[in-house]
């Protein structure tokens, strides 16, 4: 990418911003930073010099606001720069802006956020949803006015606005991009994805932060990839294994939908890559466990937002009614506020050994699931692969197409169970934290993706996958 | 109908306290333990809860301030310790154990949640032993059993500041680790319950964990207890001994009362949480406002995996227990009495002390063993009680540590003056004065070398005049009772009314003679010279 198409896209982020409420902050040094690097002969070497990027608004800045677009952390300052951000900066990459996002990252639709809804780039006029919660860094990759964006998934929020913006959104497996510095929602799902258009970009940012770090205890350290190395596969197969779950193919999906993804396979099986149908049946506890797991995780990281230290603080009272703190934390937006009330009666004693560790038994027999149809080994669980398992599975990336804003809020999908059940397709690989990309099956104005799935560690695999389709 | 109402709780505790055999007492401990690390439990931040008073919120990270997006990254060296503290207790030590959150909200709680163990503490099982020998309980012997240990991160301060309607927040204690130590119910007097706080905090301080002091809060007592079998109350906010003592003092009255009045089942009905407030229990809490805490396992932190071997490597690495070494000392070839055997094992308070307990333990049994090749095993009881006596107390007096001491006095050195002492080569007054004298200089930095003794003896001509002129202490004898101005002293030393008076003028002589001459033969002279026949 060169010097001069960067500043060109630089120059369109206004109009697009104005259009599509894609950043909540502006870096307004970015032309200037680009052309220190292109000056600087030696960095010009950098793996991702003259890129643009962006960044979700839960990922901490040392020079711009992270709010997490939410009032509550209106104008906060983070006092240290996430270690992906120091990553990025030291390959190259300039940061345009921080990107929108439904609050805390909890929403499917990039609609609940305190700076209003991001619109999707690809129905200019139209006021659709981009899907969320990393709507802003879809939309601006969608815009083209970055080469890629950060965004984080818990349980969908990379690859569902990557299908409803027809661009590449990957998850890589939990573990493999340090956390710190990104602000948690429920941080035993919480994966920090990349957005682009190109794969190769996809590859490139990937091995920039591809690395152990010591400040983020759930990083994988330096022995875990060692041993991952060793069961990697040397040689990236030409003809794949593909399994297609039984359970990913419910009844009440678009047909438009279907006919894409038919293609795809279509199109896959024509390269000489077999495909097997397969059977997961702990998926359907999918959502369930989800719901119990991330809102508990929710209620428990976000009860620091308290305003004695930093945030908003409300202006005359601590506590209401005996309860501290109340005054402040109504600051939060009502997903936010829904998600706590459910965590917390999730975790309550009143239920005996409380859900939460009920969920916690479930997720580790889907994971056990998930091992038993895998070739690869697990080096996580200790699974030894199955000798006549698949190397990836694929799935479509979202059950519906996006709607407008305006039938978002006021349908169906306003109401919780609705729009939870939207992530049916995404939270499987988010309970067991495997690779996934999402892609798009054409160019067309009905965005429709499809996810590739990988064993854990088997990130490769599943990025090498996507040239055979995209 | 005549009511009357009573108010529990508003009752002083009366002078004389006595448990009353129809009312049973039974008590179990919670003891909250700050651990010594260089850094915190789950950052690199200092831990130094008491920098406090002067800079409050210096020793803070990120982490210890809640800062989004920081994670907590656990300090191995609290698992050392809490691995020490466990096996010295019996406990047994969970492989596999894990973190949990505890959820409240509170100023000084920056998290919103306390990181504890919940689900699968670090230890479980366990006891210590109470003796009358060693801990002076009533009873012959007690087994307190201890029903788990678990780490935990302690609380910022709050500071409240009622005047101006506002508290201030200190985050310095933020994060600092701490050991939480649960007994079983096995207490049913208060001896027992002192002996063992004490015997609790000679241990974490003996182990090298903790300062183990009440008075800062590095440890923290909190007791259960029911009467009779009724509902279980808990105390708390007890910042000493005392008012540890007190308490139970007086809330076992206020049940007893309640008992006595019939009223158990409207007042002791329900489990309850009570503070005190320096004369009376108060309620904090009771079942209607207990706090649901919502534990979750923390979804970031590992489980602490540690293998056996790594146990078994605390546990060889552990120093001799106290009451094992106290029972040593008390025994062949020591032989010494309780109080003395006490005195070289606990540690009284965990600072201010001119020695660790360690070193002086170590100081006192090397100089015995070279002093008992000098002199004999016979007359031990000397080199003991100067250690005690001659040497803590002269300390003590120049503040000087004993690791600086025992440079210009090392075991050999202080075993060889006790052994000239001991020989009568020189006085015991000489004795005290060469001591004194060398740890003065060693205060003010003149002397850095082990000390030439007998150098100095020359020096100060203290060396005992061996054969002692007989005419010579005549004179000097006479000189002294021809000072004396009332003849009625020296009529009484000779009847043998006055005997205390011969020691007066042994004291002349002494002072006379520098000390260089026993005084046992100016008083035989004096003796002789008076006619004292007695």
């Amino acid at each position: 990418m060169s010097l001069k198409n960067a500043i060109s896209r630089l120059g369109r982020v206004p109009a697009v911003q104005k259009q599509f409420n894609v950043f909540t902050s502006l870096n307004h040094n970015a032309e200037e930073e680009l052309k220190k690097n292109d000056l600087n002969g030696q960095e010009a070497a950098r793996p991702l010099n003259n890129l643009l990027c962006a960044i979700k608004d839960n990922i901490a800045t040392k020079e711009l606001p992270t709010t997490c677009a939410s009032k509550i952390l209106e104008d906060y300052m983070s006092p240290y720069d996430a270690t992906l951000v120091k990553l990025l900066k030291a390959a190259g990459a300039v940061n345009v802006g921080k990107t929108n996002l439904d609050e805390f990252g909890m929403g499917s639709g990039g609609t609940k956020s305190h700076f209003g809804p991001t619109k999707n780039p690809l129905f200019p006029g139209k006021d659709m949803i981009v899907g969320g919660s990393s709507s802003g860094s879809a939309a601006a990759v969608a815009a083209d006015v970055v080469d890629f964006a950060l965004g984080t998934d818990t349980g969908g929020s990379v690859r569902l606005p990557a299908s409803y913006t027809s661009i590449l959104g990957f998850k890589p497996s939990y573990g493999r991009i340090s956390r710190h510095g990104v602000i948690a929602y429920a941080q035993s799902f919480d994966t920090v994805g990349i957005m682009s258009k190109e794969i190769s970009t996809i590859q490139k940012v990937f091995k920039v932060l591809d690395k152990s770090d010591p400040k983020d205890p759930t990083c994988l350290d330096e022995s875990s990839r060692a041993k991952l190395q060793t069961i990697l596969p040397q040689e990236q197969r030409s003809k794949l294994r593909i399994g297609i779950p039984r359970e990913f193919t419910p009844s009440g999906i678009p047909a438009s939908s279907v006919k894409k993804f038919l293609s795809i396979v279509e199109q896959l099986a024509a390269q000489g890559h077999q495909f097997f149908p397969i059977s997961l049946s702990d998926i359907k506890h999918s959502l369930p466990i989800y719901y119990t797991l991330a809102p508990a995780e929710a209620a428990s990281n976000l009860a620091r937002y308290d305003g004695v230290r930093y945030g908003v603080r409300d202006s005359k009272y601590d506590s209401h009614n005996d309860v501290l703190f109340a005054p402040t934390r109504e600051n939060f937006g009502e997903e936010v506020k829904t998600r706590i009330v459910l965590g917390n009666y999730n975790l309550s004693s009143e239920f005996y050994n409380n859900h939460y560790i009920k969920a916690q038994k479930l997720r580790v027999e889907l994971i056990d699931e998930f091992d038993s149809i895998f070739a690869l080994p697990n080096i996580l669980t200790g699974s030894k692969g199955n000798e006549n398992g698949v190397d990836v599975l694929l799935s479509l990336s979202a059950i519906s197409e996006p709607t407008s804003i305006s039938e978002y809020e006021t349908g169906d999908s306003r109401n919780p169970i609705n729009s939870y059940v939207n992530d049916i397709f995404t939270t499987p690989m988010s309970l067991a934290g495997l690779p996934t990309i999402s892609v798009p099956t054409g160019h067309s104005g009905e965005p429709v993706g499809v996810q590739i799935v990988g064993q854990y560690g088997d990130d490769d695999t599943v990025l090498n996958a996507v040239k055979d389709i995209w | 109908m005549l009511r009357f109402t009573r108010k529990y709780g508003f009752k002083a505790v009366q002078e004389e306290f006595s448990l009353l055999s129809e009312y049973k007492l039974k008590c179990g401990l919670e003891i909250h333990t700050q651990l010594n690390t260089k850094n915190k439990l789950f950052s690199h931040s200092t831990n130094d809860p008491f920098a406090s008073a002067n800079v409050p919120n210096h020793h803070t990270s990120f982490f210890d301030v809640s800062i989004p997006g920081t994670q907590p990254k656990l300090n191995l060296e609290a698992i050392l310790f809490a691995t020490r503290l466990a096996v010295a207790l019996d406990s047994e030590v969970n492989l596999s154990s894990q973190f949990d959150r505890k959820h409240y909200f509170y100023g000084d709680q920056p998290l919103g949640f306390q990181i504890t163990q919940h689900y699968s503490p670090f230890a479980k099982g366990g006891s210590m032993e109470l003796t009358n020998i060693i801990d002076s309980i009533d009873q012959d012997r007690l087994q307190i059993d201890i029903l788990q240990l678990q780490i935990e991160q302690d609380t910022g301060k709050s500071v409240y500041r009622d005047a101006e309607q506002m508290s201030l927040i200190d985050l310095n204690r933020s994060n600092v680790p701490l050991i939480e130590m649960v007994t079983l119910p096995n207490f049913y007097d208060l001896k027992q319950i002192r002996s063992f706080i004490k015997k609790y905090q000679n241990l974490v301080r003996h182990l090298g964990i903790s300062t183990g002091d009440l008075e800062t809060g590095a440890m923290r007592v909190d007791v259960n207890m029911s009467v009779n079998d009724n509902c279980r109350v808990e105390l708390k906010n007890l910042p000493n001994t005392s008012s540890i003592m007190s308490a139970v003092k007086f809330e076992y009255e206020r049940q007893v009362d309640i008992i006595r009045h019939g009223l158990t089942s409207s007042l002791l009905a329900e489990p309850e949480t009570r503070g005190w407030n320096g004369a009376a229990t108060v309620k904090l809490r009771s079942k209607e406002t207990t706090i649901d805490y919502r534990y979750m396992p923390d979804a970031e932190l590992p489980l602490v995996h540690l293998s056996k071997e790594a146990v078994a490597g605390v546990r060889a690495s552990l120093p001799k227990l106290p009451d094992k070494t106290i029972k040593n000392l008390m025994a062949e070839p020591y032989n010494l009495p309780l109080k003395d055997a006490k005195i070289l094992t606990i540690n009284a308070s965990g600072h201010e002390q001119q020695y660790t307990q360690k070193e002086l333990l170590d100081f006192y049994l090397e100089s015995f063993k070279l002093y008992v090749k000098q002199a004999g095993q016979k007359s031990s009881k000397l080199l003991t009680n100067w250690t005690i006596h001659e040497l803590l107390g002269n300390l003590n007096r120049l503040n000087l540590p004993l690791h600086q001491a025992i440079k210009v006095l090392p075991p050999h050195k202080f075993a060889e003056l006790i052994a000239l002492i001991q020989q009568e080569k020189i006085s015991n007054a000489s004795g005290k004065l060469l001591l004194f004298h060398i740890l003065e200089q060693t205060k003010d930095s003149q002397i850095t070398q082990p000390v030439d003794l007998e150098a100095i003896i020359e020096e100060f001509g203290l060396s005992a005049v061996k054969s002692v002129d007989h005419e010579e202490l005549m004179r000097m004898c006479s000189e002294i009772l021809s000072s004396v101005t009332d003849p009625k002293m020296l009529s009484g030393i000779t009847s043998g009314k006055k005997k205390n008076s011969l020691k007066f003028l042994v004291g002349q002589g002494m002072r006379l003679s520098q000390g260089r001459v026993k005084p046992k033969l100016f008083e035989d002279t004096f003796k002789k010279l008076l006619n004292a026949n007695w």
